[in-house]
Formats: structure tokens, sequence, C-alpha cells
């Protein structure tokens, strides 16, 4: 753990070293900005916060020179021959000019009001940006740590937790009979919302499915022509998950499991049968190439390739060890077509993958392979799984996952634990994310050392400089996420 | 509400049982919250009740003893919840409606 700590810290003041020059440039910037908010008196935060593309593309409209490239380069990445109409003059004309609009850092929030669009004008302008398709593609989403509301459902999932660890606990009674996944249902079925969301999405999953077994005699659907309607199953799945909160879906998706009938339960979850399965299994990267054709799984997918990817800095082995960001972008492939699942009902070692194989890979096989590994041999995401069941559920011991000799080996429940505090205590200092809490006293240094204009706009200055900007402390703190 | 109504009157109540526990042949250890009308409709006689209690006990009534009526209001469920859905304990999935009560009333 010390030796983990060591590597932790190390790693950090490296980074600080490469970054410092930066993040004193940006302060200056910072500054500056914050000046020009104070002098126009608009009372908006200081610093620009990510536009979002409904906006950014509204803002692009009410400009005639913008709007109409905006409009030659949607129709310039409609063709099917995109990259030829790409490499068109007035296409590349088009591109140069948005690169300079508000469109070319606008960003989309997860459930926000016209996601849909808001993703259509992110990928219009982007799309054409990357050249090529990218193995890992920039996420539209705002970071996860930005949002109040995502701090909120967070929060909620801690205090989830925290009730289930008051609550009496089946497992700790060797005697009954234990299915955490059994337990999940009852609370979800004890709340109406949850109760309503989870039997509309099981109802349109599993019509057709088992052959009039739903009950409802609404059997229009000839048996074996069509075994169900996975557009309308995904999207009440999405609804489902995005309606719902999440410490009631979570623990259905997540629920740790003892023996196979929980497992199973915990697979059936999002009624595999029409979300998941098909008869034939597409090769991966197909799979891949029809999610990116469709603006919302592409995003959905960046976003998970961004969350979730496996990092060697850190303990969880997630960016930035924030492994409930991992879970969240998880959680939003579910209902697109990357939809993921548990592969099978193993209550001792589950593996994750979408509905896909390299069978077919031709010269592609390691490009699949890899795609592939990002969720069956995801430590991020099998540490982030596992850190929510046994967070939700404290009696059990902690398995550790088969030694590895990278320093990625899964570290308990601690973890959560210890950055809740940082995350939603009284005592955060203003800080919006855990990631500040271990920045402060660095941070701290680089503000005194270049604190020439301290004293615009901060009267209510507290001695903390951490925290009476904490908007410089977001920003800096982006830049270290940039930097891992 | 009517005055006379207190405690005891007709008004929805809930249990909390398992999905095997309905009877309906399903086997599932799903858990659910079940709503039922229950309580006294006394105070919610109408005119009309009254009449019928009077002229059935006057043998006024053709049909006698096997004329069956009821001389007063019950509680029952005026609407029902929306479909329950649940996973049995082969891992199969089945939606059951009308099997809550969402309103009640002495009808």
């Amino acid at each position: 753990m010390l030796g983990y700590l060591d590597f932790y810290t190390t790693g950090f003041i490296m980074l600080f070293t490469n970054v410092f020059g930066v993040l004193l440039l940006l302060e200056e910037v910072a500054r500056s900005l914050a000046v020009a908010s104070a002098l126009s008196g608009t009372g908006t935060p200081g610093w620009r916060t990510p536009v979002d593309c409904v906006k950014a593309s509204d803002m692009c409209n009410q400009s005639p020179q913008c709007s109409s490239r905006f409009r030659i380069m949607r129709q310039c990445l409609v063709g099917r021959d995109r990259s030829t109409m790409l490499a068109n003059r007035e296409c590349q004309a088009a591109l140069e000019v948005l690169q300079d609009s508000p469109l070319y850092d606008c960003r989309c929030k997860r459930g926000m009001k016209r996601e849909l669009q808001c993703l259509q004008s992110y990928w219009s302008i982007h799309m054409g940006l990357t050249e090529g398709e990218q193995f890992y593609e920039t996420s539209p989403y705002e970071p996860m740590t930005f949002r109040v509301s995502d701090d909120f459902r967070l929060a909620s999932i801690i205090s989830g937790m925290d009730s289930a660890a008051v609550k009496s606990n089946p497992c700790a009674d060797s005697s009954k009979p234990c299915n955490p996944c059994l337990d999940a249902a009852k609370a979800c079925n004890l709340n109406d919302t949850c109760k309503k969301m989870r039997s509309l999405y099981i109802s349109v999953c599993s019509k057709g499915v088992f052959g009039g077994g739903t009950g409802s005699g609404t059997g229009r659907l000839p048996i074996g022509a069509e075994p169900c309607n996975r557009k309308r199953c995904h999207k009440a799945l999405r609804q489902f998950l995005d309606r719902v909160p999440s410490e009631h879906s979570y623990r259905l998706l997540f629920c740790p499991c003892r023996d196979q009938a929980c497992a199973e339960r915990r697979r059936q979850t999002i009624v595999p049968a029409c979300s998941y399965e098909e008869r034939g299994k597409p090769n991966c990267l197909e799979l891949r190439r029809t999610c990116r054709s469709d603006p919302l799984c592409r995003s959905r997918l960046a976003d998970f390739h961004m969350n979730c990817e496996m990092t060697v800095h850190s303990i969880t082995s997630c960016p930035n060890d924030n492994h409930q960001a991992c879970l969240a972008s998880y959680v939003g492939v579910i209902g697109t077509d990357m939809t993921p699942n548990y592969v099978d009902a193993s209550h001792t070692n589950f593996t994750i993958s979408p509905w896909c194989t390299c069978r077919g890979s031709g010269n592609q096989e390691e490009e699949c392979m890899a795609f592939l590994r990002d969720f069956r041999e995801n430590t991020c995401l099998r540490n982030a799984i596992q850190a929510f069941e046994y967070g939700s559920d404290p009696s059990l011991v902690p398995v550790p996952l088969p030694a590895t000799p990278s320093p990625r080996t899964f570290i308990g429940p601690t973890i959560i634990s210890a950055s809740t505090p940082a995350l939603f205590g009284p005592d955060a200092n203003g800080c919006l994310f855990s990631d500040c809490a271990s920045l402060e006293t660095p941070l701290d240094l680089i503000t005194e050392s270049s604190g020439t204009s301290q004293d615009v706009g901060d009267d209510h200055s507290s001695g903390d400089q951490t925290c009476t900007h904490p908007w410089m402390t977001v920003l800096s703190c982006l830049m270290v996420r940039l930097a891992l | 509400r009517a005055r006379g109504e207190g405690r005891g009157s007709c008004s929805l109540r809930e249990a909390v049982v398992s999905v095997t526990e309905l009877g309906l042949g399903y086997d599932s250890d799903e858990t659910l919250l079940f709503r039922y009308c229950s309580g006294r409709c006394a105070a919610r006689r109408r005119n009309y009740d009254v009449s019928l209690e009077h002229m059935k006990r006057a043998g006024l009534l053709k049909g006698g003893r096997r004329n069956k009526v009821r001389r007063g209001p019950c509680c029952r469920p005026i609407a029902y919840d929306d479909d329950v859905s649940f996973l049995d304990n082969n891992h199969r999935y089945y939606t059951i409606h009308e099997v809550s009560a969402r309103a009640c009333a002495c009808v």
C-alpha cells in the first residue's frame, strides 16, 4: 500500500514539474478572464465553460457565414464516400472556418434536453476533424465531475451504499438463502418509479421472446417471425437507466453474487434475449462501425473508452481513480448497438462483453482483440464493478483479482470510503472533486508564487487560495487530467 | 370525505408479498407491493341501498331468498396499478396486469 502511494505521489510530482509552466500560464489567462468578467459585471463564472452543442449551433446559425459553412460541412459528411468528400476544397474551407466557431469545442450533457440533436451537432464537425477513424475517439460528453447533477447521482449511489450498510444484511446470516440480485429487484419493486420503468422495459423487451409468455394477451407479433422489437427494447432500457435513480438501477446491474441463480438473474437484468443476443455474432469491428454510424452509440462508446480506459498511473487503474465515472459511462452503453452484458452466469469470475467476436477479422485481428479486451479484460471496469458490489454490501469480503505483476492490482473497497469525504463531505473546501484535495498543496504554492494580481474579484477571500477560486482548481485539474 | 367516515373506512392498503404468494400460478421469489381496497362503506349508503334493504326485508322483491342483492355499497378498486413485470425462478420474464389497486371507492 505504501509503495503504491509512493508511486502515486511521485507520479504527481513528475506531472507537476511538467505541467507547472502551463499551469502558471493558465493562471494568468484565468486571472485576465476573471478581470474581464468582473468588469463586464455579468456575474457569470469567470471562465468559459464549454458551450453545449445545441447552443453552439444556434450561435452559429445567427451568423450567415458560419451557418452556410455548417450546412456545407454537414453535406460533406452525409455521403457514403466521406473521405473523398472531405478532401474536397470546399469542405476543407468549411472545416477551417468552423474550427474558429463555438462549435469546435462544444460538449453535451448526458440526459440533457435534445441530447441527440446536441450529439449530432458535435459529430457533424468532429467526424471531419478526425482523419480516418481513430481507435479511441474524444467523448462529446462533459467530464463527469463537472456536472452537479452527476455529483448528485454519485452521491445517491454512495447514500444507497450507506443505507444498504445500515439495513440488516441477509447474507450475514448464512443459514438463510442470500440473493442480492433478488433484494435489488425487491428494492426496485417497492419504489413506484423504479417498478414502473422496470416493468415497462421488461414488457417491451420480452414481448414475443418467449412465445406469449408475457401473459398480457397482446400477442400481435406472430410468434417466431420477429423475436422482439430490439429498437424499442433498447429505448425502454435507456429510459429506465436515465430516469431511475442509479441506487436502484446499479444495484440491479451490479449485484454481488455467490451462486449461479443470482448470477443468472444478474445476467438477465437487461433481458439479453432481446437487447443483447442475436442469431449470429458479428465481428467486433463490424459492430463498431454500426455503432459509429449512430451518433448516440458513437458518443456513449467514446465516453466509455475515455472513462474506463485502463491506466497504470492510478490505484484503481481507472483514469483519475474516478471509477464512478467508468461505471456511469459503462451503463451509458447499455441500450445501444454496443450493449455489453455478462457473458455467462458464472458467479466466481464474471466476464463482460458486447455481442461480438473477433472471428473473421482478417488482417485487423490485432485491432479487434484490442477493442474486445477493453470490455473483457478491463481492470478499471472490473474494479469499478467490484468496488460498487462490495461498497453496497460491506459484509462480503473483497476477493482480490488474480495477482498480476503490474501495479494494477485491486485494492478493496477502501478506495470508496477514502474518496467519499473529499467528494461529498461538508468540508470539501468547495472543491468539486476528489482530485482537488490531493492537489491542494502544490496549487497553493503556485498561487502564492504567481500572486501578483490576487486582489481581483475576491473580496471574500478566506485565506484558502485554492478554494476561493474553485474554477481555477477545476482548470488546473483539467490540465492534469489532459496530461494523464 | 363525508361525515361519519373515520378510521376503517374504505381506503387503499398495502402488503409486501412475493409473486408466488399472489396465487396466480407463477413461481417467483421476487417481492412486490400489493395494494388492495379495504374498509367500511356504511356512511356511503345511498337512498338506493336503504330502499333495497327495506324492500328485501318486507318481502317486496320477487324471487325471495334466491334473489341475491347487496344491501350496501362495497369497497372496490376503481383503478388498477400499471402492469408489473418480474423474473420467475426459471429465469423467464412475465408481465401481469390489473393485479394491484390504485384507487378505491364505495361502489
